[in-house]
C-alpha cells in the first residue's frame, strides 16, 4: 500500500478518535481528565520551545502556568473582567514573567539555569500562597466564572472538551509553523551550538528571551483556560513537582518534535490515573517509570516511530514497510 | 541549620565534581538516613550511636545501588537525562518512604533529648552544637582525605579528567561508585543529625535538597569551601530574614538570593571558572 495513503488513513482514524473522546470515556470524570490533558498539552508544547527547540532547561513552567491562572482568576473574580479579555491578558502577563526570567537566564546554562528556574517557580508559588490581600492566599480562589461564547455558557465537560480542543490544535499548529519558520531554525541553531549560531548572525539575546516568552505565553493561556474550566484554583497546583511533570511530559514524549509533548501530556495525565487503583504505590511507580524511560528511551516515545529508529529498521527488515517500498506499490 | 545545608550541599558538590551531574535525590537520601536510624533505634532498640553508624553504612550501600541503577547506564547521555533520572528516584524514594513508614512524622530524639545548655544568658540546644561540630570534623576529614590519601587523590583525578585518569591506571568506574557511596553517607550523617530538630517525615528531604543545591550555587558550584560557606550563609540568612523581614517568606529568601547571585555574580562567591571553547 502506498505510504501516503497509510498516513492519511491513520490521520483520519486519529481525528475520529480525538473527536469521539467524550463519548468514549466511561463517565464525566474521565472527560474532565481529557480536558485537563488538553490544557497540559498546551503547557507542554510551550515548554518544548525552550527545551526541545532552543535546548534550555526550564523547571519554571508550573510558575508561568500559575501566573496565567491567577491573572485570569483575579481579573474575573475581583474585577469582573470577561473571559475573552482575561485570556490574552493572562498570556501577556505570563510572557512578561517569561522575559523577566529569560533575561537573567541569558548568561546561564546547565545546573545554573536549572536552579534559577526552580527558584523562580518556588518564588511564584510562595508569593501566590502568602500574598493573601491580592492572591487570596493558601485557600485559593473559588467560583471563577465559566466560559461563555456569544452569550451561551459552556455547561458540560463535553462542551469544554471541544472548546479546549480548538485551543490545543491551534497551539500545535502554531508550534509547527514556528518550528518551520526562520525563528524555529534560529532556536535549533542555538540549541546545537550557541557560538556558531551567533557568528552566523543570529541574535542570541532575542532568540533566547523570545523562546522563554513564547513558552510562558503558552503556559499563561493554558493557565487561564484551566482557571475558567475548573472554577477553583489554589497555589498547590503550581508547585515544583508540577514543573517536573511538565518537563517529563516533553522528555517522555520526545523533545524537539510537535507530536512529542502531545504524546507525553496524554500519557502522563492518564497513566497516573490508571495506576490509581494501586493507591499509594502509584506515585512510587511513577518515579520508577521516569527512571526507566530515561534508561531505555531517552529520546522520547516519538523517536520510536521516527523513520530512522530501530523499530522502523526492524519493520523494514521484515518487509512490513519501508521508505523505498512505500512509493512503488 | 546552616551547617546542615552545608553538609547536604557538600554531598551534591562531591558528585557534581566527579561526574558533572546534579543529584536531585540528595534531599531524599537525607530523609532515608533519618528514617533508617529512627527505625533501628525505635523498633530494634539498638543503642543510638550504633544505629547512627549502621544507618550511615546502609546509606553507603544504597549509594552504590543508586549509581548502578540511575547513573551508570546513563553516563554517556546528556546531563539532563541523568538529572531527570535522579528526579525519578527522588519521587520514588519519597513515596516509598511514605508507604513504609506511614504518613505520620516520627519523633526521634537525639543524644541529648530535650535538654538545653545555658551559656551566659543564651539557651543553646546541644544538638545544634553537635551539628556544627560534626560538620566541621567532616569537612576537615574530607579535606585531608582528598588532598593527602592516595584514594582521595585518585577520586579527585577522576573528577578532573576521567579520560586522563583512566590512562593513569585509575579505575574510573570504581572511583565514581565510591564518590556516590561517600555522598550518600554524608546525606545519612545529615539525616541523623537533623532528625531531633525536625520530625522525621517523607517530605523532610524535598526542600532541604533544593536549598542545599541553592546553597552550593550561592557559594560557587563545584567548590567545596563554596558549598560550606554557601550553606552557612543561607542558614543565617533564613534566620535573620524570618526575624527582620517576614517569617512566612522564610523559604523564599534562599531562592531570591540565588537568582540575584546568578544575575550579578554567576560564578557564585567562590566559583568555578566558566569558559567556553570554540
Amino acid at each position: 500500500m502506498n505510504k501516503k495513503y497509510l498516513r492519511a488513513i491513520i490521520g483520519v482514524l486519529l481525528a475520529v478518535v480525538v473527536l469521539a473522546v467524550p463519548s468514549l470515556m466511561p463517565d464525566n470524570y474521565y472527560v474532565g481528565l481529557a480536558n485537563l490533558t488538553l490544557i497540559y498539552i498546551i503547557v507542554a508544547i510551550g515548554l518544548n520551545f525552550i527545551y526541545g527547540y532552543t535546548g534550555y532547561i526550564s523547571f519554571a513552567q508550573a510558575g508561568f502556568f500559575g501566573v496565567g491562572a491567577y491573572t485570569s482568576a483575579l481579573l474575573a473574580v475581583d474585577l469582573h473582567v470577561n473571559f475573552w479579555a482575561a485570556l490574552p491578558l493572562s498570556g501577556i502577563s505570563a510572557a512578561i514573567f517569561g522575559v523577566m526570567l529569560g533575561l537573567p537566564a541569558l548568561k546561564l546554562s546547565g545546573h545554573y539555569l536549572a536552579m534559577a528556574t526552580i527558584g523562580f517557580g518556588i518564588i511564584v508559588q510562595m508569593v501566590l500562597q502568602n500574598w493573601t490581600p491580592v492572591t487570596h492566599g493558601a485557600s485559593g480562589i473559588g467560583s471563577i466564572p465559566g466560559v461563555s461564547i456569544g452569550g451561551m455558557e459552556l455547561a458540560s465537560q463535553t462542551q469544554y472538551y471541544y472548546f479546549l480542543l480548538v485551543f490545543a490544535i491551534l497551539a500545535a499548529v502554531l508550534s509547527w509553523c514556528i518550528e518551520h519558520s526562520s525563528m524555529g531554525r534560529s532556536f535549533k541553531a542555538v540549541r546545537e551550538d550557541e557560538i556558531a549560531a551567533s557568528t552566523s548572525g543570529i541574535n542570541l539575546t532575542f532568540t533566547k528571551v523570545f523562546s522563554f516568552a513564547l513558552s510562558a505565553l503558552y503556559a499563561g493561556i493554558a493557565g487561564s483556560l484551566y482557571a475558567h474550566m475548573s472554577s477553583y484554583i489554589s497555589p498547590d497546583t503550581f508547585s515544583f513537582d508540577q514543573s517536573i511533570i511538565f518537563f517529563t511530559m516533553v522528555l517522555v514524549g520526545g523533545a524537539g518534535t510537535v507530536l512529542g509533548p502531545i504524546v507525553g501530556a496524554v500519557l502522563l495525565t492518564f497513566i497516573p490515573e490508571l495506576l490509581r487503583f494501586m493507591q499509594e504505590y502509584y506515585m512510587a511507580l511513577f518515579g520508577i517509570a521516569i527512571v526507566l524511560v530515561m534508561l531505555f528511551i531517552p529520546q522520547g516515545i516519538v523517536s520510536f516511530f521516527s523513520a530512522d529508529s530501530k523499530l522502523s529498521a526492524w519493520l523494514a527488515n521484515h518487509g512490513l514497510h519501508s521508505k523505498e517500498r512505500g512509493g512503488n506499490t | 541549620m546552616g551547617a546542615i545545608y552545608a553538609l547536604v550541599a557538600l554531598g551534591i558538590v562531591v558528585i557534581a565534581n566527579a561526574v558533572n551531574v546534579v543529584n536531585f535525590a540528595q534531599g531524599e537520601n537525607v530523609m532515608l538516613g533519618a528514617y533508617v536510624a529512627a527505625t533501628l533505634t525505635l523498633t530494634l532498640h539498638l543503642p543510638l550511636l550504633s544505629s547512627y553508624l549502621i544507618a550511615i553504612i546502609i546509606l553507603g550501600l544504597y549509594g552504590y545501588v543508586f549509581q548502578r541503577v540511575a547513573y551508570f547506564p546513563l553516563r554517556k547521555k546528556p546531563f539532563i537525562t541523568v538529572v531527570v533520572s535522579t528526579i525519578g528516584v527522588s519521587l520514588f524514594l519519597k513515596n516509598i518512604a511514605r508507604i513504609i513508614w506511614g504518613p505520620q512524622p516520627i519523633y526521634f530524639s537525639g543524644l541529648f533529648g530535650e535538654h538545653t545548655i545555658q551559656v551566659a544568658n543564651i539557651f543553646v540546644d546541644p544538638q545544634n552544637l553537635l551539628i556544627i561540630g560534626v560538620t566541621t570534623c567532616l569537612v576537615i576529614f574530607q579535606y585531608y582525605f582528598f588532598a593527602k590519601t592516595p584514594l582521595g587523590r585518585q577520586m579527585q583525578a577522576t573528577a578532573q579528567d576521567q579520560e586522563a585518569a583512566s590512562l593513569m591506571g585509575i579505575k574510573v568506574s570504581r572511583m565514581i561508585a565510591l564518590t556516590f557511596i561517600y555522598s550518600s553517607m554524608l546525606a545519612a550523617a545529615a539525616g541523623v543529625l537533623l532528625a531531633p530538630i525536625f520530625f522525621v517525615s517523607a517530605d523532610m528531604g524535598g526542600s532541604l535538597g533544593l536549598k542545599a543545591f541553592a546553597a552550593s550555587i550561592i557559594g560557587g558550584f563545584g567548590s567545596v569551601p563554596g558549598a560550606i560557606i554557601g550553606g552557612l550563609f543561607l542558614g543565617v540568612l533564613e534566620i535573620f530574614g524570618a526575624a527582620y523581614i517576614s517569617s512566612v517568606y522564610k523559604d523564599v529568601f534562599a531562592f531570591v538570593i540565588l537568582i540575584l547571585i546568578l544575575v550579578f555574580m554567576p560564578r557564585g562567591l567562590f566559583g568555578e571558572k566558566i569558559s567556553t571553547k570554540v
